[in-house]
């Protein structure tokens, strides 16, 4: 008798949790990095719940889920994220998800494969870092816009003007962008950073990217690399060189040192944000001010 | 509470048994180390299994690797047995070995598969509950909760079976051996049983939290009893506490539930630490404290006995002339009076009747060496203990 009650007043409970998530009408939706989060916020405004999983300053690859994480998931209808590997052992889960009817949409896998930079590093032969191509994140932004109108279909108009607004901004931030890096001549457009996070941004914009730590900051820097990268640096007459917002800046002090021991100077040109954004309230915490912010950083140093 | 947050809980649950079960037989075998070993050398069996199935879930993988595990036991207690190095230092030789093959086997062909240290170390306890088992078109729960479940039952069906076997050969291998169950086979099935749980566990919670699993309850139960059932069921309850607390810390903290469960297993042992009744750190320094005050009066006694001059039995005196602090004096002093050893009149402290008998066998018991029987004798004459 006793088991009995008690089974009972656990299917109870389990009925009565299910019901109050689908008391809520508006699309959940779940993103994974910084980026994301804010192209979709962008897009989707106040028709949307949405949830970021990564905050500011958290590594892609190296992130670990948080009790809170799970609920999100568990409530998600949609979860858009970059893919690539970007996200690690994450899109395994997304991709069992899948059978939940839970929509998960890898942004960076639809764009076209023929653009993208291939990498030896990577597993799935592709560098995921496709964001600093503004090209590239206009297509994820109608991506998006078009995955909500199709799940949200009373909202599609609104979804659309969004998008529509979203993406003259960025053409904005294009114009800008090549405004301020014109000003920087072409023998000086030299990136050296601690991961190999820009190579998108230096295709774009004809600069030459040297990263210390290959793709995935999961690897870590050998001395072998700091000298060569040092010698590199002296002999390209190199002014500064660049830490990442997700990326300890021990390495980058390391190859500093080891430019200084030969007797050369090369300055810590500023903290560029590569794998996510500022935090929330500042201007950098939004997609358009951390690329100006990271062009700004680069030209005034580099000059 | 959603469906998934219950999930957690019941797959942490399950992990904290089953854990708990193997890890109270290796910390009374003074082997808690091995689980740590175990839970990295088994990785090149994880490898090799992967290869084989490239499927992360096969049944192979949880074979090779508890092989694998059974490896680094014989392989330590080959080392350990040449005499040349202690048991610890043999663990240390062993696993680092069998882990860095793993290692390298990944390394040489991470770029041909997506199998990285992180994919086979670390699982998710977060994630659990979105990878399931569909059987013949229906949700049936979580993988590893299933997975989990069936080294639970199998552990706990091996227990019942081969409890007293287990019993006596933890506690007394030599009278395990003449009543004809041989210790070595008990030995092999319990670091198997080991190895299959820490392996199972593996995808299911993660490395770091597997060893503390097995070690902390059952380290916190050590503590507290001296019966093998009884500890074997504190294990458990402490497990499955620290897994379910541990769980909510992480809600209200939105931290990593590994992470947080693993913190509750070090408070547990800390709070049990502190106050077990009688190994806990609180009650051995009280006791101390009281066989020290004991021992003072005893001396103390004995100088009374020693002593008819008044000068040496004056209240003021005792201090200067057997050089105890005056805290210490005064509270020998209550504690002879409170149980009637002595009497003072007027400041002069004289022993009483039932002090002098106390202090003649004390005396005795010196003398022929046998000190242990004073302990005893305290029982019989002490109204109060220090």
């Amino acid at each position: 008798m006793k088991i009995r009650i008690l089974t009972l007043s656990l299917i109870i409970t389990l009925f009565s949790c299910k019901n109050e998530q689908k008391e809520n009408s508006k699309l959940n939706v779940v993103t994974t990095t910084t980026m994301i989060t804010d192209l979709v916020k962008n897009i989707g405004g106040e028709h949307i719940n949405l949830n970021g999983l990564m905050g500011s300053g958290v590594d892609p690859h190296l992130y670990k889920a948080s009790e809170g994480d799970v609920t999100k998931l568990v409530n998600a209808d949609i979860i858009f994220y970059n893919g690539l590997h970007l996200e690690g052992k994450l899109v395994e889960v997304f991709e069992k998800m899948e059978r939940q009817n839970k929509t998960q949409v890898p942004l960076a896998e639809s764009l076209d494969k023929s653009g993208l930079i291939g990498s030896e590093y990577f597993a799935s032969n592709y560098d995921p870092h496709v964001w600093f191509n503004i090209q590239y994140f206009k297509q994820f932004a109608k991506k998006v816009a078009a995955v909500l109108s199709k799940k949200d279909p009373k909202n599609a108009a609104s979804y659309l003007e969004n998008e529509k607004r979203f993406l003259a901004e960025l053409e904005t931030l294009e114009v800008k962008v090549k405004a301020t890096i014109s000003t920087l001549p072409q023998e000086k457009r030299i990136l050296v950073t601690a991961h190999d996070a820009f190579n998108y941004f230096g295709k774009q914009y004809n600069f030459e990217v040297v990263g210390l730590q290959g793709l995935s900051t999961a690897t870590e820097a050998g001395v072998k690399d700091v000298q060569r990268l040092a010698s590199f640096i002296i002999e390209k007459q190199i002014k500064a060189v660049f830490v990442e917002s997700s990326v300890p800046k021990r390495t980058i002090e390391a190859l500093q040192a080891s430019v200084k021991a030969k007797n050369h100077e090369v300055e810590i040109g500023g903290t560029l944000y590569s794998d996510a954004l500022g935090t929330a309230a500042t201007k950098e915490g939004t997609y358009i001010g951390m690329f100006e912010y990271n062009v700004n950083t680069i030209v005034n140093a580099l000059k | 509470m959603n469906n998934a947050q219950i999930e957690i809980q019941l797959i942490a649950s399950l992990v904290a048994m089953a854990c708990a079960i193997p890890g109270t037989f290796l910390v009374l075998r003074k082997m808690a180390m091995i689980s740590d070993a175990i839970s990295h050398s088994i990785l090149p069996g994880i490898v090799i299994g992967f290869f084989i199935t490239q499927d992360l879930n096969s049944p192979l993988l949880l074979f090779l690797a508890a092989f694998t595990g059974i490896i680094t036991v014989v392989l330590v207690e080959y080392i350990q047995k040449t005499g040349l190095v202690k048991e610890d230092t043999a663990i240390g030789l062993v696993f680092p070995i069998l882990f860095s093959i793993g290692v390298i086997l990944i390394a040489k062909n991470a770029n041909d598969v997506h199998l990285d240290i992180d994919a086979v170390l670390l699982g998710e306890l977060a994630f659990a509950p979105f990878d399931r088992l569909i059987w013949f078109g229906t949700d049936v729960g979580p993988k590893s909760l299933w997975l989990v479940g069936s080294i639970l039952t199998v552990t706990i069906l091996l227990l019942f079976a081969f409890f007293k076997e287990l019993k006596v050969s933890t506690f007394d291998e030599g009278l395990s051996a003449s009543l004809g169950f041989s210790p070595i086979i008990i030995h092999y099935g319990l670091m198997s049983v080991s190895s299959v749980t820490t392996v199972g566990a593996f995808e299911a919670v993660g490395a770091i939290l597997v060893v503390a699993l097995m070690i902390a309850p059952a380290a916190s139960a050590y503590l507290l009893t001296t019966n093998l059932k009884k500890m074997l069921i504190l294990a458990v309850v402490f497990g499955v506490f620290s897994a379910i607390s541990g769980y909510w810390l992480a809600h209200f903290l939105d931290a990593s539930i590994a992470g947080s469960i693993t913190t509750m297993l070090g408070l547990v042992f800390l709070l049990v630490y502190l106050f077990a009744p009688s190994k806990g750190i609180i009650a051995v320094t009280y006791r101390e404290k009281q066989q020290r005050t004991e021992v003072s009066l005893l001396t103390f006694l004995l100088h009374l006995k020693n002593h008819d001059e008044l000068e040496e039995r004056h209240v003021n005196h005792l201090r200067e002339h057997i050089n105890w602090q005056k805290v210490r004096a005064k509270s020998v002093l209550e504690l002879a009076l409170k149980n009637n050893m002595i009497s003072i009149e007027k400041n002069i402290v004289s022993l009483t009747k039932k002090g002098d008998a106390f202090t003649s066998k004390a005396i005795n018991y010196i003398i022929t060496n046998e000190d242990a029987q004073i302990e005893d004798m305290k029982d019989d004459f002490f109204l109060f203990r220090g």
